[in-house]
């Protein structure tokens, strides 16, 4: 009863940024495929493509197997390598820092903490409402790939597609209960921001660059980006991954849970 | 079930860091049906007291219990039994009041959809605007709505009436009276002794983290000195009047002389004064001010 009304909440706090990110969502995707129709093919852009410094090639999964003139290796390198998880990672983290530690901040939490409600109940509540947030994006992401596809001549597999969505929304998922798990354990806004912002960024980095640093290599492991795969539509998706870096995210929203029932609340 | 008094604190102290003693070994107790107003300056400790009472922060010594119930390991059965007023109230801004309140009784559940409405009528509670419109005084007639919405217990409020007009505060004295006769408690802080003076049955003051006295309000006003004004019809004598016990002698001026003078000392002075020809006598009710300032000056006194 308390935890459903705290979801709805927590939805509802957010639905206006949900919405904007949305929209942008749709609109980065749809800018990204009405250019496709000019490269789809093309030699040129092949060549230059493979021109590219070693760096950028590894980051984007170029090479290997990549191909920026067919529709899915286009969508991979322009969307699925870093723009789309970056908007969701970083749309996710903001929810998740302002769900807790964001009303906390703002002295909102006082109030619901003082109700009969476990704040375990209110962590939990409030990871759902962060999920939906970032199964909405990542699922309107997928949408407007889906329509746009016949008008740009993507020739995207279903399938692979269905995967490409998912794994953006479960490093959605992980990354904004981490924020909120922060949060909640810590009671600091910036620090449920920063961490998850730079985890982000150094598994981003990772991922990109292991195949150019034989010390990083091992490190490959550590990175969710790696976990899922960042060629979805061109390589599929690693089922055993995407398992484990959600079960991450379960583990790492069931800690934030569990801390905040042992600390002070902070006052404004 | 074991049914312990609605509040009972037991040595309860709470430290910031290594030292800072926000409060310092509380031992207190409300009773059923009691309004228990707690008094004192910002700072001296007030919100640390309620945000134990209520579970948010941890003590770090001794013990609270609401109902028998340990205010931290058993905060949500605690918390069905009471309503609480933060002293810093802050609401869904873009909600409008309506909606605020729908989803706070919610939150709770169970709570009585038409006691919810008598209230607002009662209170004159404004539900159909965004909350970010509505001023400090309408604010805060919403938080004593859902404080009071679930016909709790025991009713925790921080500094209640500010920001409200008279009108209002003594509607809400009004509210606070009736849920005491109900047989239901009020823990009651303010730092103005006005505000509790004429609904509080006991008053605790608390002067930088620990209790400084407990006692009902009648005894405070007794204890309290009263100013009294005697305009005799020619030059007046203070001595016969400072001879009274507990009589002070605030000024002579001419045929005017202030004093300051318990309750018990009335008759004495009354009986002193006839001795001579009297032109005026007035004796004005004991403000709590009065004590609470004489309780707040004592540290003073040694620096």
């Amino acid at each position: 009863m308390a935890a459903t009304e705290l979801l709805r909440r927590g939805v509802r706090d957010h639905r206006r940024a949900l919405a904007a990110w949305c929209v942008g969502v749709i609109g980065y995707v749809a800018l990204v495929t009405a250019i496709f129709p000019s490269i789809h093919g093309s030699p040129e852009f092949k060549q230059l493509a493979e021109n590219y410094p070693e760096v950028l090639k590894s980051f984007f999964g170029i090479g290997a197997g990549g191909d920026i003139t067919t529709g899915a290796g286009y969508i991979d390198i322009e969307l699925f390598s870093l723009m789309l998880p970056l908007l969701v990672l970083v749309m996710a983290v903001g929810s998740g820092a302002r769900a807790f530690a964001g009303e906390e901040d703002a002295g909102r939490l006082e109030l619901v903490v003082a109700y009969p409600v476990r704040r375990r109940d209110a962590v939990l509540a409030k990871g759902a409402a962060v999920a939906a947030e970032v199964l909405a994006v990542s699922a309107v992401a997928g949408l407007a790939l889906l329509v746009l596809d016949p008008i740009a001549g993507l020739d995207l597999r279903a399938g692979r597609l269905l995967g490409a969505i998912v794994s953006l929304a479960v490093l959605g998922l992980l990354f904004g209960w981490l924020a909120l798990a922060v949060g909640a354990a810590f009671g600091s806004r910036a620090l449920a921001i920063g961490l998850p912002a730079a985890l982000g960024a150094g598994g981003y980095l990772v991922n990109g660059l292991h195949g150019l640093a034989a010390w990083l290599d091992p490190f490959r492991l550590l990175s969710p980006f790696w976990l899922v795969g960042s060629s979805p539509l061109q390589s599929g998706v690693d089922g055993l991954g995407l398992v484990a870096v959600l079960a991450l995210g379960l583990v790492v929203l069931g800690a934030g849970s569990l801390l905040v029932e042992r600390r002070d609340l902070e006052t404004p | 079930m074991g049914e312990g008094p609605p509040i009972l604190t037991v040595r309860l102290s709470k430290t910031y860091g290594k030292t800072v003693h926000a409060l310092v070994g509380l031992d207190l107790r409300v009773e059923p049906g009691e309004v228990f107003g707690y008094l004192g300056p910002n700072g001296a400790g007030k919100s640390t007291t309620i945000r134990l009472l209520l579970g948010l922060i941890r003590p770090s010594g001794g013990t609270a219990t609401l109902f028998g119930l340990d205010s931290w390991r058993q905060a949500v059965e605690a918390h069905r039994r009471v309503g609480y007023l933060p002293g810093d109230l802050r609401l869904s801004d873009r909600l409008t009041g309506e909606e605020q309140l729908e989803s706070l009784a919610r939150l709770r559940g169970g709570v009585d959809e038409r006691l919810r409405a008598a209230l607002c009528v009662r209170l004159g509670v404004v539900l159909d605007r965004p909350i970010r419109q509505l001023s400090k005084g309408n604010r805060q007639k919403l938080g004593i709505v859902q404080a009071f919405m679930h016909r709790p217990a025991l009713v925790v409020l921080d500094e209640p009436t500010s920001g409200l007009d008279p009108l209002l505060q003594s509607e809400v004295r009004a509210l606070i009276r009736e849920t005491a006769s109900d047989g239901r408690s009020v823990f009651l802080s303010s730092h103005s002794l006005d505000e509790v003076q004429h609904v509080a049955d006991r008053v605790g003051i608390i002067r930088s983290g620990s209790l400084a006295d407990v006692d009902s309000v009648e005894s405070l006003r007794e204890r309290s000195l009263r100013p009294v004004t005697i305009t005799f019809a020619d030059a007046a004598d203070p001595e016969p009047f400072a001879a009274v016990a507990g009589v002070r002698v605030v000024g002579v001026d001419g045929a005017i002389l202030r004093l300051a003078a318990p309750e018990p000392a009335m008759d004495a002075l009354v009986k002193a004064a006839a001795m001579r020809t009297v032109v005026d006598f007035v004796s004005q009710p004991a403000d709590l001010e009065e004590i609470f300032l004489e309780l707040y000056r004592e540290p003073d006194g040694g620096d």
